[in-house]
């Protein structure tokens, strides 16, 4: 069982549900986006119809070697972070790596991407570009802050740093949204940064830098972009859902419980309007922080 | 036992040869500096083993030199960065004047740090202290630059720091009546609660200011950046690491014994994470390579203080890595900002733009020792990281833990600008000349790059010397409890295992590379970063489309009522009155001798009026 066929075999499947789940749930949100601003919106399939377009275009001019390797940075990030975390609970699901990482490497494995992608469309020498890495990085520092807290609030509570072990904590104690409710909150709050949709999309700003750090790729680029931020995506909804929604015991049970945790950032985007990087930060470091200090006695005092 | 005395004497004589027989001949001098480097490194790699010694009286004062298995790690660190640097020196410094002053200098300094490790006793600890001291003054001020402002800051904190110690090692003396440091160590629970108190803290002002702990780093960022780089990759990377050798022997043996002698470490602790969160804010500030990376020393070398001085098993073993890490990855950054600034002549995040396609090779050393400095998997930086965190959440410290935290994600912010500012962005005409630094800079940073990997996936192999040391500092053996070759444990029994995570990371890395990037790299065309698009609109040739000015302004804005209070400032108030008293003290003390005749008999006029009250 344990070959390395088995694991290769582990990882491509994970790789695919990952892929096939987050561009389903993005092609949703535009819908229910669209519905919301009282517009019909594409099909929920418009995405796939998307990747398959930018997959199978040909690129004519790159502007050298790192804006190449950017791409399979971003990948390598995605692809770690979604082996790491547990897909399923009771060990239903491949084991992948879920054994050998443990929360902090999650942390460090899931910003490698940002970096390698900060550098593949530094080389391109797009301004726009650079703008957009140094406000995404920016704002990284303001929701890290008050997500480490949640994080390091359960691993104090719970003695353990391994994303395995609480899940086998929550089959017995209930869910940590309910246990650990503050930590909850602080993470619920951080994980609005960590999807950068509305009110913190001044990274990507849509309309006005074209699209930001990757305003430079196209063609078979920004389809690996987009195939890894649907991984991404899926790895963090399962994260969250994993960490505060005891995980799922089947794949029908993790779709419904990571569609309602997506639907948080989503909706709380749809009404509201931006931030400047500045406030966007000083956000973070207001309530998110105070929740995550809560939490943290929370989990000392009890 | 002998080698001991043939390192110090070949380091000797090699000084002194350099020095004079390097007047004649720039070729001689370069050999003579690298043979001596080469022989004390030889004889030092394969004739010292943890446990050589010797002992010796003069003036009746018994003195020992010999290595611990713990100063055997810092030997590893400052025989290693010296061999590299060293070769780096001599390419790098080629057009410079006065080079012989340099080369000698180098080595008296590398002498110095040994002679620290060495010493088994305070007066030769404090002796080569201070040569240490000075001949890095004079590499400070080398430049001949800022003399006034950085070459006094300097000297002025080394001399407090300096003091402060020789005040320790007097009150030692005078309660033991030995200089020996195990004699001193064995006996501290003897001495008094005061001078239990005090001692110490007097000890750690010294290794503090080597160690630029806040508020003693003053000097750190201008010391950095106005030594000649090549000498600054071993200023930072190993000369720092002696203040932290101190304090760690000054907090495991020493602080210990006190009783409460807790609160030392914790305070200690809590100044190495502010040092960490406020450095890092100011090297995002910074436009200046060279300063930045100073001000990111600080900030590293804040997180080693908090390793050693929680104290903890894992928090140790963690702070000695990340010693050994950083020696490495900053070592390999000033490395780069040297040969950059070769090339180009300048330092400047500003000015020097685009230099990727010119100098690809600088760029990969500066790519792999960035992505240790910011702690990410698999370089040997997320180890070191790991494990503080690990240690820090295993013995309580959790709100330290969120200061280290943010200072190591912030990190990210000065990483991607140090990269950006000089190899990526605009390529700009100004530029087009420079070339690729000579092979003999460049093989240096490849090295130790390749070691900051290496390390990332076989920590063992540097936490085997380090749990042999830590042994000698009293710690139970950490060995399969806290680290396997390349698995690391932390407090909970909680695993990283680095081998199938590497293999993952390559293996999708690969296919990528082959599937998309080589593919692409084919099949695509290359074109200058003008031939972008620009919210739609194609750029001129002329249009400057630079982006390095303000680079972090938004952070910065937002942390902007954390960095107005800035410690230098203080010190000039304190400075500036001063001044005012010794010009006070001026004006009493004029140099006249009539001023003096008439204290002499105002004051004979005082006694005589209050006689009868007074006696």
């Amino acid at each position: 069982m344990e070959s390395v066929g088995y694991h290769i075999l582990g990882g491509i499947v994970t790789i695919i549900v990952a892929f096939t789940v987050g561009l389903t749930y993005m092609g949703l949100s535009r819908k229910i986006t669209a519905r919301i601003q009282n517009r019909k919106g594409p099909p929920f399939y418009q995405n796939f119809i998307d990747a398959l377009k930018l997959a199978s275009k040909e690129s004519a001019i790159h502007h050298g070697f790192m804006q190449h390797s950017g791409p399979a940075f971003l990948m390598v990030s995605a692809i770690l972070s979604v082996l790491v975390i547990p897909v399923l609970n009771n060990g239903n699901w491949f084991p992948n790596l879920n054994f050998h990482g443990d929360l902090i490497f999650l942390i460090y494995i899931m910003v490698f991407g940002s970096l390698g992608m900060a550098l593949g469309s530094g080389q391109t020498g797009n301004p726009n570009s650079a703008i957009g890495v140094t406000r995404g990085l920016s704002q990284m520092v303001g929701f890290e802050i008050p997500w480490v807290m949640a994080l390091v609030a359960i691993m104090v509570k719970y003695q353990t740093t391994s994303l395995v072990d609480l899940l086998e904590v929550q089959q017995t104690g209930g869910w940590l949204m309910f246990s650990s409710p503050f930590a909850f909150i602080a993470g619920v709050l951080a994980m609005l940064g960590m999807f950068r949709y509305s009110p913190f999309d001044i990274v990507s700003a849509p309309t006005e830098l074209a699209s930001g750090p990757v305003s430079e790729n196209g063609g078979k680029y920004l389809f690996t972009m987009m195939s890894s931020g649907s991984i991404f995506a899926f790895a963090k909804l399962v994260l969250y859902v994993d960490l505060f929604l005891g995980g799922a015991s089947n794949l029908i049970e993790l779709l419904a419980k990571t569609f309602a945790i997506y639907m948080i950032p989503m909706l709380y985007g749809v009404v509201s309007p931006r931030y400047r990087t500045e406030q966007a930060i000083q956000y973070f470091w207001g309530w998110p922080l105070f929740f995550g200090f809560l939490a943290l006695v929370h989990a000392l005092v009890f | 036992m002998e080698t001991i005395l043939t390192i110090f004497i070949i380091f000797i004589a090699g000084t002194a040869a350099t020095y004079f027989l390097g007047k004649l001949n720039g070729v001689l001098r370069s050999i003579l500096f690298l043979a001596t480097l080469a022989a004390t490194g030889w004889l030092f790699f394969t004739g010292i083993t943890p446990e050589s010694g010797i002992e010796f009286r003069i003036l009746g004062i018994t003195m020992g030199w010999g290595i611990t298995p713990f100063s055997y790690i810092f030997a590893i660190i400052v025989m290693g960065l010296a061999l590299l640097s060293g070769i780096y020196a001599v390419k790098a410094m080629e057009d410079e004047k006065n080079l012989n002053f340099f080369f000698a200098n180098f080595l008296l300094t590398v002498m110095s740090m040994m002679g620290i490790l060495f010493s088994l006793d305070l007066i030769s600890f404090f002796i080569f202290w201070e040569i240490m001291t000075w001949s890095s003054y004079f590499m400070v001020v080398f430049t001949g630059k800022d003399v006034q402002k950085v070459g006094i800051k300097y000297i002025l904190f080394s001399a407090i720091g300096a003091y402060a110690m020789l005040m320790a090692i007097v009150f030692i003396y005078s309660f033991t009546g030995s200089v020996l440091i195990g004699d001193f160590i064995d006996n501290f629970h003897l001495f008094d609660t005061q001078m239990q108190w005090l001692i110490p803290i007097l000890l750690l002002t010294g290794f503090g200011v080597k160690s630029a702990l806040m508020p003693l780093h003053v000097w750190a960022p201008g010391a950095y950046s106005n030594s000649p780089m090549s000498y600054t990759a071993m200023f930072s990377g190993a000369l720092s690491k002696m203040g932290i050798y101190g304090m760690v022997i000054v907090l495991i043996l020493i602080v210990q014994q006190i009783p409460n002698g807790y609160w030392i470490k914790e305070v200690i602790a809590w100044m190495g994470g502010i040092t960490a969160a406020m450095a890092t804010l100011w090297a995002i500030k910074q436009d200046d390579a060279k300063k930045m990376l100073a001000y990111s020393s600080i900030g590293q070398l804040g997180y080693i203080i908090v390793g050693v001085a929680i104290g903890t098993p894992l928090a140790m073993l963690a702070g000695l890595f990340m010693a050994v890490m950083h020696g490495i990855f900053k070592s390999t950054l000033f490395m780069v900002v040297g040969a950059v600034e070769r090339q180009t002549g300048t330092s400047n995040f500003t000015e020097v733009t685009g230099l990727i396609r010119k100098m690809p090779w600088t760029f990969l050393a500066a790519l792999m020792s960035i992505i240790a400095l910011a702690g990410i998997p698999p370089l040997g930086g997320f180890i070191g990281k790991w494990m503080l965190y690990e240690s820090l959440m295993g013995s309580n410290h959790y709100l330290l833990i969120i200061m280290i935290f943010f200072s190591s994600t912030a990190a990210f912010l000065y990483c991607f600008k140090f990269l950006f500012g000089f190899f990526l962005g605009q390529e700009e005409k100004e530029w087009s000349h420079v070339k690729e630094a000579p092979a003999m800079m460049v093989i240096p940073m490849l090295i130790l790059a390749g070691f900051a990997f290496l390390l990332g996936i076989f920590p063992g192999l540097i936490l085997k010397p380090i749990n042999e040391g830590m042994q000698f500092l009293g710690y139970v053996s950490t060995t399969n409890r806290f680290w396997e070759m390349s698995i690391i444990f932390n407090d909970w029994g909680n695993a990283v295992v680095m081998m199938p995570i590497f293999y993952w990371i390559i293996g999708v890395f690969v296919f990528f590379l082959v599937f998309l990037t080589i593919k692409g790299y084919k099949t695509t065309r290359y074109v200058s970063t003008k031939d972008i698009s620009t919210s739609g609109e194609i750029p001129k040739e002329h249009e400057n489309l630079t982006f390095t000015m303000g680079f972090m302004q938004p952070f910065l804005r937002a942390v902007a009522p954390v960095m107005k209070r800035q410690i230098d400032k203080y010190y000039t108030s304190i400075g500036n009155g001063l001044e005012a008293l010794f010009d006070f003290t001026r004006r009493i003390n004029t140099g006249n001798g009539q001023t003096y005749a008439l204290y002499f008999v105002v004051f004979i006029i005082i006694l005589l009026l209050f006689k009868d009250s007074l006696f």
